[in-house]
């Protein structure tokens, strides 16, 4: 069995919005895979079906092969989640919290357990002997976390784990990801709206728009979609050599330099010219991914009149990707 | 003074549709009272008999009030005055907690708090919410007392007297919040509070001393320990007195001063009883879903036996204590005692079955509440962490409907435990004794209802669980317990599970009422079962 997770034409409606329209998401076995969509995109409601606590309105939504909205307590033996907004029993400790979800997964109380518990609870930072109403946004995120890692399964559904936690727990939560995915070879499920997350960690990612896939592959292959960002200093190169190439895209000269993008798997054919041009001061700033998701983000995004004075590098790339996006 | 002004005008938009149903639902039931006693009891002497049986038989004036003779008037306050001061001090707890307690577990206080507003402006504006809602209650008794045809200067006073009572019991709300971190908590505790009131001024009026002629009565001391018995001092219509009003206005007043005293020691969101420090482990106990429904309604469950085990006390108490009273008293009430008794019932086994009734409400309250627990469970997200887990739904359903049970048969548990234990030390030795336990189990039925049918209701329309459950309760209570003063068709009153409660004489009980009952509650609670394995888990 490939496909871990399998949805195909899935519609999900809440009266007249339209959360999932027409998805098909595919999850192989053993893979991190990253679920990157704006805000009311239709990731939670996914991974709610995904876990058989929303029924889909039509379409199929396949775990493990099986149905999870009807044989929901068994897919469960096997996964483990974090929702997306967790919310905890305010007079349960935080421990008590683990405990109790440990325990309907079936888990034993036994020394491994505790052990691990305890070493999480390290890990991650963590109090468990407040009572639920006295922890901050974090670390009621770090209650579901742990409770998701304390107890083996085969598939991991997490919907946006490190929403509220602080960089050095982020980066500590990454590696235990990774050490799962690498030791166990489970297979993960993340949706997020944070790249660098993503880009750590993913082997492939799906882009979620409006309830539909936009856009997906490998970080490699996406990469080969975006552009790379070159400039140099203008002294008194003259650019309309390097506007004939059809590499070269939204050149401008600002600041005292010359900029131009070009499709990442065609910079090399654009350097001879720069040689012979003799530029100086020349940056080439590699695609991230973070463009491409301002592409699929920034669809409403009116193009804007190219500024003169911008100083502000990310604002300068939502801006150019917004202009190309319109055009 | 414009925060103020803000403050309060959001508390009366958000409570305002809330607001009109308390405040008419009271002066509507005030006007329904005074038609429903002038239609059964026209004439002043049958109103003179009944008020006689009434003054003889002290279970019945636990229900009523302070008898003040029987012209119409003070017959109705004698009726309904207890009654509406009961929901006058509900709808009082329920807000004070409301923009208090609530406010600050969810938050918002602290966002409030953070503005200009400061920290006295949202509890002023409380204050005055509540006083403009109790002004408003006053005058809504009066215009229904005035509108049955009663006489206008008495309907005033009797007004005054259900709106100052529930001012009191704003007071004690507020306080209430103080001392618990959850609303939950302190809702629990103030309503308690108003139905202890409600009690002490029975244990009062029933203990009082009765005048030569059987008309008016001389309340013990119990009474002069609750609110609705200081309204009740009023003597409207036949005396027209406002000064014990004095009373429950500074009740709120000393509450409304130790909650000021508490707020400026305490940060926003503490409480003055504290959560304690939690165990980093969970105990081996808590495992599975019901032990997690127990675990969520402990306390209630406790809070809502005390309140059974103290309302069986008092009954027992109050038999004995009526005893002596009858037998050292004037000949009509040995007359009435025997025409009571030629029924088939002892007065002991009467008081029972009066109060039972009450601790029949409050095992129904404590069922509709296992319900609410999951809806809140639901609505707060938590439901859909344990769902996330191999648990299945209806499973989850089953362990709150069924910790919902256990509750409801340990506070009648409880009462008939409380009737039991105080009748014994009494010396009592009728057949009355062992009949509190009969009698406790046939409150069982119509309290399962309050079970099964909020249940329903949380499977098929989420979202109307909390309001709905109280609705049917507090529909019931009215059509079942208080519908023939009320004077309500017997067809309308039927509706309510708490008409067809067995009724246990010493020859022999109907039992056929609690098993349609016990029916109707099976097979609601099964088709919830079934259909809950079809609904989504929601938290909107
Ligand atoms: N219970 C519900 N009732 C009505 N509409 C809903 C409900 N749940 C989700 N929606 C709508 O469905 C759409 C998708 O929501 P969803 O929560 O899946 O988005 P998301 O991608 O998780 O967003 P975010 O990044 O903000 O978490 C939104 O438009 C949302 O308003
Ligand atoms: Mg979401």
């Amino acid at each position: 069995m490939d496909a871990v997770i399998k949805t195909t034409d899935l519609h999900k409606s809440f009266g007249h919005v339209k959360a999932l329209d027409g998805l098909d998401l595919e999850v192989r076995e053993g893979e991190i895979h990253g679920f990157l969509g704006p805000n009311g995109a239709g990731k939670s409601t996914t991974l709610r079906i995904l876990l058989g606590l929303a029924r889909a309105s039509s379409g199929s939504a396949s775990l493990l092969g099986r149905d999870p909205w009807t044989d929901a307590v068994e897919l469960h033996r096997r996964i483990a989640s974090v929702p997306g907004d967790v919310s905890i029993w305010p007079n349960l400790s935080g421990g008590e919290a683990i405990d109790l979800v440990s325990r309907l997964r079936g888990g034993s109380d036994d020394a491994a357990y505790r052990e691990r518990k305890r070493h999480l609870c390290e890990l991650f930072d963590f109090d468990p002997t407040k009572k639920g109403r006295a922890y901050s946004k974090g670390n009621r995120q770090k209650v579901a976390l742990i409770a998701a890692l304390v107890t083996p399964a085969e598939v991991y559904l997490l919907d946006e784990p490190t929403s509220g936690l602080d960089p050095l727990m982020e980066s500590v939560f990454t590696r235990e990801i990774r050490r799962l995915a690498r030791e166990n070879g489970v297979t993960v499920l993340l949706s997020s709206h944070i790249l660098s997350e993503v880009e750590q960690l993913a082997d492939r990612v799906s882009i979620i728009r409006s309830g539909r896939i936009v856009d997906g592959g490998t970080l490699d292959s996406l990469r080969h979609l975006t552009r790379t960002e070159i400039s140099f200093w203008q002294d008194s190169v003259d650019p309309t050599s390097l506007n004939a190439l059809s590499q070269v895209h939204d050149l401008t000269v600002a600041e005292g330099r010359i900029k131009f993008s070009a499709d990442s798997d065609r910079v090399h054919e654009v350097l001879p010219l720069l040689g012979s041009l003799g530029v100086k001061g020349l940056l080439v700033t590699p695609p991230s991914l973070e463009e491409l998701f301002l592409r699929h983000y920034g669809d409403h995004v009116t193009p804007a009149a190219p500024e003169p004075a911008d100083d502000g590098a990310p604002h300068r790339r939502r801006h150019r990707s917004a202009a190309r996006t319109g055009a | 003074m414009s925060t103020l002004w803000i403050l309060y005008r959001q508390r009366l938009r958000r409570d305002r549709l809330q607001l009109a149903v308390w405040v008419l639902s009271i002066g509507v039931l005030g006007l329904f009272s005074v038609s429903a006693i002038a239609k059964t009891f026209g004439d002043e002497a049958s109103r003179a008999q009944v008020l006689q049986l009434a003054t003889a038989t002290p279970a019945i004036l636990v229900l009523r009030g302070l008898a003040r003779g029987p012209a119409l008037d003070s017959f109705t306050f004698f009726e309904i005055y207890a009654f509406l001061a009961l929901l006058a001090g509900l709808m009082n707890t329920f807000m004070a907690v409301r923009h208090t307690r609530a406010e600050e577990e969810s938050g918002r206080a602290e966002l409030v708090a953070a503005t200009g507003a400061g920290r006295w402006s949202p509890l002023a504006a409380t204050v005055l919410h509540g006083l403009v809602a109790d002004a408003l209650v006053s005058v809504a008794v009066a215009l229904g007392f005035i509108a049955g045809g009663l006489d206008p200067a008495g309907s005033f006073v009797a007004g005054l007297a259900t709106g100052a009572a529930g001012f009191a019991f704003l007071g004690v709300g507020l306080l209430a919040g103080q001392f618990f971190s959850t609303s939950r908590a302190a809702n629990g505790i103030a309503a308690a509070l108003v139905m202890l009131a409600y009690l002490l001024r029975g244990y009062g009026d029933a203990t009082g001393t009765v005048s030569a002629d059987g008309m008016t009565v001389t309340a013990a001391w119990p009474s002069w320990l609750s609110p609705t018995g200081w309204g009740q001092q009023t003597f409207a219509y036949t005396g027209n007195r406002l000064w014990p009003l004095l009373l429950p206005v500074g009740l709120a007043a000393a509450c409304i001063g130790v909650v000021v005293l508490i707020m400026a020691r305490r940060d926003v969101g503490a409480s003055v009883l504290a959560g304690r420090a939690g165990r980093p482990d969970a105990r081996a106990s808590l495992r599975g879903t019901f032990a997690l429904a127990f675990r969520l309604q402990q306390g209630t469950i406790v809070g809502w036996c005390l309140g059974g085990l103290a309302t069986g006390l008092i009954t027992g108490s109050l038999g004995s204590a009526i005893q002596s009273t009858l037998s050292s008293n004037a000949s009509i009430t040995d007359a009435l005692r025997a025409m009571v008794e030629a029924q088939g019932t002892s007065m002991t086994q009467l008081l029972v079955a009066a109060l039972f009734e009450i601790a029949g409400v409050l095992a129904a309250a404590c069922g509709v509440q296992a319900v609410l627990r999951m809806r809140q469970e639901e609505a707060a997200g938590t439901a859909e962490f344990v769902l996330s887990e191999p648990v299945g739904r209806a499973r989850w359903l089953g362990s709150f409907v069924g910790l919902g049970a256990i509750s409801v048969v340990l506070v009648m548990g409880f009462t008939a435990l409380g009737a039991w234990v105080s009748l014994v030390a009494s010396g009592d030795t009728s057949t009355a004794v062992g009949d509190v336990w009969q009698t406790a189990l046939a409150q069982l039925p119509a309290a399962l209802i309050y079970l099964a049918l909020p249940a329903a209701v949380f499977v098929v329309w989420p979202r109307a669980t909390i309001p709905a459950g109280w609705a049917l309760l507090g529909l019931g209570v009215v059509l079942g317990i208080y519908g023939g003063m009320l004077g309500f068709d017997e067809k309308i009153r039927d509706i309510s599970p708490f008409t067809h409660t067995p009724v246990v004489t010493s020859t022999g009980t109907d039992w056929s009422g609690g098993f349609w009952m016990l029916a109707v509650a099976a097979v609601l609670a099964l088709v919830s079962l079934a259909l809950m394995r079809r609904r989504e888990i929601g938290t909107a």
